[in-house]
């Protein structure tokens, strides 16, 4: 068991800093607008897919790829928010309305990337070669690229909604629509704002994932629930509860797919779920209001 | 001297509910005019028509000679048109400093904000002392100093005041309409919203009486009525 304990960790923590990743853009819409945007797995796989064809068939490099995924997905994301999401801002069943709409998105966008794509497994290339050793355990230098990634994307958001003037300003509309336009915000922007920056958290996931795993249709609707459990998990809002919860539930699927096998992690994560909000109503890491 | 604010036949509501029915109302640059009434006869819809929280469905509303009426509130704060509103909690999780700097938002706010946050922590020294607590944590009278104090950081041409001193006790109200009138003295163009005709009297040059969403009534200073008249107007003559 100790040969695969260490190794297994390691899986765990790569899974927490895939999941703060994708957990953190959810987290920002929500806090934003009070939306869940059901699309966001579907805007990683637009990038990867992106990605994939300018860095290998145009030949133009990773790096280009990158760019073009994350513009692709920021474009995508940015229309759901005007198209999908924008026409029912003051309505009562706002949240309800926009789980059907954000699916919506998901499925036309998944659909269509099978389309174009067609049924083929690719893969992107690793941004790094060669492996290190972490805590003993070989990993790859790519996925030990993405272990310290993930917090520093984290902390940069931090730095940037707690200190910056447009930062700032997504909180406020999230807190409180009304008096932030009366301090001169304007409220639609700033949600077509919180959507493209989700948007690019989305395409910069899809684009790590897209050289872990094969880019399928389903790239990032698999993880998806997965993240979502983490950010309901963490206690809706803020981003130091939602990225604790990312690494306890990547660190916990990791450790239950050791002792239990991949038949029944989702299950038990979902029990884990249930039990934590019938104990914590506000979520692991949530305040009691 | 210059007209400030000019609004026109204004009329605005609630889905089918109209409130307003056609107000007119102007200011003129340099003075400061209040607005008083019985609850619910659309004081509170007023401003919101002006400041673009609610479109007016007829009517004009010019500010400074540009026809601002139905604009964003967004743009109306930019040209200069700030309201503070009443009971407001502004943002629960945010540090009072945080949002006082926040408030400089529109272009025109930007340069010398950090004069502007002097000016306000020197007028509410209470802002000063509780630069990180958070909005939600503060009592009633200090959310309304941090809601005036925003306003004046948007760096407003004319600011409104919704009832600034509702539910305060009698010290904290005088605290607050001290600095109101000190505002008014620095020469901000002011409209306040009171249900206390004296005070009113005191900082404005004109009163307007807002009574089933029209103005009723219009009182200049000069002939000014006395506090018997007031009342009458308030409960009617049966009242007493």
């Amino acid at each position: 068991m100790d040969g695969v304990l260490i190794p297994t960790l390691v899986s765990g923590l790569l899974l927490g800093s895939l999941y703060a990743l994708m957990a953190s853009g959810l987290s920002l819409i929500w806090t934003t607008l009070g939306v869940f945007n059901f699309a966001h797995g579907a805007l990683m796989t637009l990038s990867a897919y992106i990605a994939w064809t300018v860095s290998e068939q145009f030949g133009l490099g990773l790096v280009m790829g990158f760019v073009a995924g994350v513009g692709a997905a920021v474009i995508a994301g940015v229309l759901i928010e005007l198209l999908l999401v924008r026409p029912f801002y003051g309505n009562r069943n706002m949240m309800l309305i926009t789980v059907m709409t954000t699916l919506a998105a998901s499925t036309i966008l998944e659909r269509g990337i099978s389309m174009i794509w067609g049924p083929r497994l690719k893969q992107l290339p690793r941004t790094l070669d060669g492996q290190v050793s972490l805590l003993g355990a070989p990993v790859s230098a790519h996925e030990a690229l993405i272990i310290v990634l993930a917090p520093a994307v984290l902390m940069a958001l931090w730095w940037y909604t707690g200190r910056t003037r447009s930062g700032r300003s997504l909180r406020a509309v999230g807190q409180n629509p009304g008096s932030a336009a009366l301090i001169g915000i304007d409220v639609p922007r700033t949600f077509s704002l919180a959507f493209g920056l989700s948007a690019a958290l989305a395409g910069l996931t899809g684009v790590l994932l897209g050289s872990i795993r094969f880019v399928t249709p389903g790239l990032g609707a698999d993880p998806l629930v997965n993240a979502m459990i983490v950010v309901i998990f963490g206690g809706l809002g803020s981003l130091g509860a939602t990225a604790g919860a990312a690494y306890v539930i990547g660190l916990l699927e990791a450790l239950l797919v050791l002792w239990l096998g991949l038949y029944w992690t989702p299950s038990v994560l979902f029990v884990a779920l249930i039990l934590v909000l019938v104990f914590r109503p506000n979520g692991l890491f949530g305040k009691a209001t | 001297m210059t007209r400030l604010l000019d609004i026109t036949g204004l009329r605005a509501g609630y889905a089918t509910v109209p409130v307003l029915h056609g107000i007119d109302l102007h200011l003129d640059a340099g003075e400061a005019i209040g607005l008083f009434g019985p609850n619910g006869h659309g004081k509170t819809t007023l401003l919101h028509a002006v400041s673009g929280l609610l479109k007016p469905t007829a009517g004009c509303v010019r500010f400074d000679g540009q026809d601002i009426t139905g604009a964003k509130p967004s743009a109306i704060v930019a040209a200069g048109l700030v309201q503070a509103q009443q009971g407001n909690t502004l943002f629960g999780d945010m540090g009072v400093q945080e949002t006082l700097e926040l408030a400089a938002f529109n272009t025109r706010a930007r340069s010398g904000w950090q004069t502007r946050l002097e000016e306000v922590q020197a007028l509410f020294p209470r802002l000063a002392e509780r630069k990180r607590q958070r909005a939600r944590t503060l009592s009633g009278g200090e959310r309304q100093m941090l809601s005036i104090g925003c306003a004046l950081m948007c760096n407003p041409r004319l600011l409104i005041l919704d009832e600034p001193t509702l539910g305060l006790s009698p010290r904290l109200k005088g605290e607050l309409r001290e600095a109101i009138a000190e505002i008014a003295r620095k020469g901000v163009p002011l409209i306040v919203v009171e249900q206390d005709v004296e005070f009113l009297l005191a900082l404005s040059s004109r009163l307007y009486l807002v009574e089933q969403g029209e103005i009723a009534r219009m009182i200049n200073r000069a002939d000014a009525p006395d506090h018997k008249e007031i009342m009458e107007m308030y409960f009617g003559e049966q009242a007493h």
